[in-house]
């Protein structure tokens, strides 16, 4: 079994809210002694170096398995996900066939035991049968299976009625519908987000009225919802514009059983990297013209970058942040994509939505932290406390995720000063499908504990 | 502006220039026929002189044209980019003349041989004959100038400069050795 | 600057005695790829200019054919039909003496499932050198030029970029406006601005050149360029976004129509092609609002009686036939050029050398 002593490093606890120095032991798997250092003894520990934090929790990532194992399956998801320190993933069951009777999740657990990985694989059903928004999915059967939520990912919930009667039927299973919110009749043919960027570069507009309207449309039937089925709940993935993140921010103050989560994407990146350029949300400001600028350093449309919910504008990653903060924004989601060569090197339009994103989450979280926009305790809190109210006690962590001592290992290590360079050999992920590569990104992980056992390391740990 | 040996003054290419247009005439055995085509760019004010030469001495306006041959030029991939075209501008109708290219140096002779892919183009002169004003050898080509204002040895590491008052200010030919200036040299510093 | 050849040589033209001195001679060009307008510096625009003039020139001679690009292969990938731009092309590459190979994409295997990149690898094994393309996808240039190692020429992508159309439209505009510069002159581009990449490029080139451009249409036609507008092209260029046909006509020196498509009504942008006609089509009596000599032009191909009156498309202030035969000249021009920079393989575009993952 896993024994790992961290001396001297900065220690993260969302759920007793603290942070500073101090020292893990690991012994056996079990996290032994968990040390905060005081005064003299912690002279030279700082934030800006090692970091010990609990596993991340992902509650969004596509596997891809079964159906389309060239792009990932289980085992590289997995993989994947260590090497981006979480130790928990959510599943989402747009598959082929779709997870939406136990007999999909029977066969994905199995792939997760042969992997041999000890992340925690676990799944979302569908709302609807096939997602085809039309007939409720095996919801009870589902939830006796254990998934953690229902979700049509990929598409919302399309038809109203229905998503009525998943609300209502997954309160009373005590689950939460994961809806993508999107109006399709706004996004036909859409390429990108419409606004500035797309005119130039004359994409298909991509509203963020889209996206609005349909988390409307969901709150006022999460509202309907509610008065009959105390135990309703939604959760609203990926949002991307500050619109829709407003909308949360008022249904929340009003008491509404919502849930939402933005992705790492959405907080650094903007639409203006389709147009070439190559720096973060922030740097551009929210009246960044790249053009202007002069910021356009790579070549424009690279497809890496097409993605549902598109890559919004600098205002709308800067308000993904600010959610965050102020905590209208429950997690930090990866709605990790990983596509094949075959679907994504192919013109922009033609290209398959989504990023290959669980491995580069955490160092652009990082990046956010690093220019003032996100405290770290703020930022590890999003990817571990946050996630784990919102799937409750169904993981095996049971719903905690502090650094308890006498529990399980399962913790992440690394190091915030030393940066690494994202490249298509480094991705465990089959999905090279990164808009990073080429780049580097601060807060190389150093090793990964999930359940006592160590899932990823790097080739330094072994010499400590 | 010259920096190299001068070899040929402004008197001695206004000579030179007289003389040429001489020979043309008694070549052509007087006027009638006769045209009088620059290649561009130097070749043009040259053509333009010998043809004010020729009204001067014999009274008769030969016709003057002006030929850019960057287009038949089959060096393309020896050039760092496309050279600034010119324009051809030619008096109506070659057809049956006596077309006297005129140009500054006569060197590999490529030049030459690319004006004469395009005149044929513009169709079928009677004769085309060559005049330069300095011609410095090394022929690539079968070619020969019929009238040739000075004869100059040159070694291929030497480089002749003309120029003219039209498109240099000032009238004067000067040769000068290529120096490879090594890369990174300091403003000021002495090279070689 | 001018358009018209500075040094021009008959025996009744005085040569200038000073020409200009080689050091403030414009910089050659330096693109290996012609992707998009938005990279072009006024002077660039000029050297396609003045290279063009020599175009029209040689397509003044008895033989209206020279070597520059003999031995050359000018690949023609078109992923649209169209067959006037496709001719242009043809025709300015076989001028300039280059061996050309046509691949209409709708009617070959390309179709059949074959992925762009294994299409421009293959025309690469057979020898292009020079790559024209025509895709209905914004951007699909810039995945071909990432794999090829020749000069790629965008013939038409998408919504987004018409390059060659757009340097012919400056090049007719500064031969037929007075003092041959556009400006400060009113240009009005009226219609369905929002799918056009005549228009987008063309806001590129002609605030480089300095006009004062409108752009007119339905609102629903316009979505989007309000806010470019508002920041303008590059450094600040502004440019006017209005539904008044009034306004963007009035005083107007030069008014370029655009093709309405019947996709439009069923995507519910349009009431109806009767409705449009009457209320943005150019007819005589809205012409009439703009100044007295101001051009009338069209990239093809017109719906006269829509977007255009027939009358007016025939009318003497049209020079929508001169369009047509300057861009055969530009089309020369820039193949030349771009034939200059990718012999040497030192030419160097931010936009070809960084690859971007994908
Ligand atoms: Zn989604």
């Amino acid at each position: 079994m896993t024994d790992l002593d961290i001396g001297r490093a900065w220690l993260v606890d969302p759920t007793v809210a603290r942070e500073g120095p101090g020292e893990i032991v690991v012994r056996d798997g079990i996290l032994e002694a968990v040390t905060w250092l005081e005064r003299e003894e912690a002279d030279g520990i700082d934030a800006g170096g090692v970091v010990v934090a609990p596993g991340f929790i992902d509650l969004h990532a596509h596997l891809r398995e079964p159906g389309n194992e060239d792009a990932e399956t289980v085992a590289s998801g997995l993989a994947a996900a260590a090497h981006g320190g979480f130790t928990t993933v959510c599943a989402m069951p747009n598959t082929t066939p779709t997870l939406d009777e136990p007999g999909v999740l029977a066969r994905i657990r199995t792939a997760a035991a042969a992997s041999g990985s000890p992340v925690e694989l676990l799944a979302h059903g569908a709302v609807s049968t096939g997602r085809d928004g039309e007939t409720l999915a095996a919801l009870g059967e589902l939830a006796d299976a254990g998934v953690v939520g229902f979700s049509d990912d990929g598409a919302p919930v399309r038809s109203a009625s229905i998503l009525r009667n998943a609300l209502a039927y997954a309160g009373a299973l005590g689950l939460p519908i994961v809806d993508h919110p999107e109006d399709p009749t706004l996004t036909d043919g859409a390429e990108a987000n419409e606004g500035f960027v797309s005119t130039v570069l004359g994409l298909r507009g991509w509203p963020t009225a889209a996206e609005e309207a349909a988390v409307g449309r969901d709150l006022a039937i999460l509202a309907d919802v509610v008065r009959d089925v105390p135990g309703a709940r939604l959760h609203l993935t990926h949002l991307s514009t500050a619109a829709a993140l407003e909308l949360v921010r008022r249904a929340k103050a009003a008491g509404l059983p919502v849930t939402c989560d933005v992705t790492p994407h959405h907080l650094a990146l903007s639409d203006e990297w389709i147009a070439g350029a190559r720096r973060f949300a922030w740097e551009a400001g929210e009246e960044g013209d790249p053009w202007r600028d002069d910021a356009l350093v790579a070549a424009p449309y690279g497809s890496s970058l097409r993605v549902n919910p598109p890559l919004r504008t600098p205002a709308d990653a800067l308000a993904c942040l600010a959610a965050l903060a102020d905590g209208t924004a429950d997690a930090i989601a990866t709605d990790h994509a990983p596509h094949t060569e075959v679907d994504k090197m192919v013109e922009f339009g033609e290209a398959a939505n989504g990023i290959s994103g669980i491995e580069t989450a955490l160092g652009l979280v990082l990046e956010a932290v690093d220019a003032g926009h996100l405290t770290l305790s703020r930022a590890i809190e999003a990817l571990t406390a946050g996630p784990a109210a919102i799937l409750g006690r169904r993981s095996r962590r049971n719903g905690s995720v502090g650094l308890v001592e006498g529990a399980l290992a399962d913790l992440v290590v690394f190091d915030r000063a030393e940066r690494w360079m994202v490249s298509a050999d480094r991705l465990a992920s089959r999905g090279k499908n990164s808009p990073l590569i080429g780049l580097d990104l601060p807060g190389r992980v150093l090793v990964t504990i999930a359940g006592g056992q160590v899932a990823y390391e790097a080739d330094l740990v072994t010499a400590r | 502006m010259m920096s190299g040996r001068r070899i040929m003054t402004a008197d001695e290419i206004r000579r030179a220039t007289i003389r040429l247009s001489h020979e043309i005439v008694e070549k052509q055995a007087g006027t009638d026929g006769l045209l009088l085509i620059g290649i561009q760019r130097r070749g043009v004010p040259l053509a333009r002189r010998i043809a004010a030469a020729i009204l001067e001495n014999e009274g008769a306006r030969v016709p003057v044209g002006a030929l850019d041959i960057t287009f038949y030029r089959d060096d393309l991939s020896l050039v760092a980019q496309q050279p600034v075209v010119k324009g051809t501008e030619l008096p109506s109708g070659i057809d049956g003349r006596t077309v006297v290219l005129v140009d500054d140096v006569l060197y590999t002779g490529r030049t030459i041989r690319a004006a004469m892919d395009a005149l044929v183009d513009f169709g079928r002169p009677q004769a085309i004959r060559l005049a330069v004003l300095v011609d410095r050898g090394h022929r690539e080509l079968p070619i020969r100038a019929d009238h040739v204002g000075k004869n100059v040895p040159t070694s291929r590491e030497e480089l002749v400069r003309v120029h003219l008052e039209e498109t240099d200010g000032e009238d004067g030919v000067e040769i000068e050795r290529i120096v490879d200036v090594p890369e990174p040299v300091g403003a000021g510093e002495p090279v070689g | 600057m001018s358009a018209v050849i500075d040094d021009a040589a008959t025996t009744d033209v005085v040569v200038p005695s000073v020409d200009v001195a080689p050091e403030s001679q414009p910089v050659g060009w330096r693109h290996r790829h012609l992707l998009d307008v938005d990279g072009l510096t006024a002077i660039d625009l000029d050297l396609v200019m003045r290279t063009a003039d020599a175009m029209r020139e040689v397509l003044a001679r008895p033989i209206a054919k020279v070597p520059a690009l003999r031995g050359r292969n000018v690949t023609i990938l078109f992923y649209e039909a169209s067959t006037r731009t496709r001719v242009s092309f043809e025709v300015a590459a076989k001028n300039l003496s280059a061996d050309v190979v046509n691949i209409a994409a709708a009617t070959s295997s390309v179709t059949k499932g074959e992925s762009l990149i294994d299409t421009i690898r293959t025309v690469e094994a057979l020898g292009a050198q020079m790559l024209v393309i025509r895709h209905s996808v914004s951007g699909a240039p810039y995945l071909a030029a990432e794999v090829f190692s020749g000069s790629v020429l965008n013939g038409g992508d998408g919504w987004h970029a018409h390059p060659t159309q757009a340097l012919l439209d400056l090049y007719t505009m500064r031969s037929r406006l007075d003092g041959g510069s556009v400006a400060g002159r009113k240009i009005v581009i009226l219609g369905d601005v929002l799918h056009s990449r005549v228009a987008r490029s063309n806001i590129w080139s002609l605030t480089a050149a300095g006009a004062d451009l409108w752009l007119c249409g339905p609102p629903t036609l316009l979505r989007g360029f309000e806010a470019w507008a508002g920041r303008g092209a590059a450094a600040g260029r502004r440019f006017h976004v209005t539904s008044s046909v009034e306004d963007a006509l009035r005083d107007a020196d030069v008014v370029m129509a655009l093709r309405i498509q019947r996709e439009r009504m069923a995507s519910g942008l349009l009431p109806s092609l009767r409705e449009y006609a009457a209320r943005y089509g150019l007819t005589a009596a809205r012409l009439a609002l703009a100044k007295p000599a101001a051009l009338v032009m069209h990239p093809g191909p017109m719906n006269e009686g829509v977007e255009i009156a027939a009358e007016v498309a025939a009318g003497p202030q049209s020079v929508i036939t001169d369009q047509v035969t300057n861009g055969v000249a530009i089309r020369m021009a820039l193949l030349y050029l771009l034939a200059g920079v990718a012999s040497t393989g030192s030419g160097a575009s931010p936009a070809a050398n960084a690859s971007p993952a994908a």
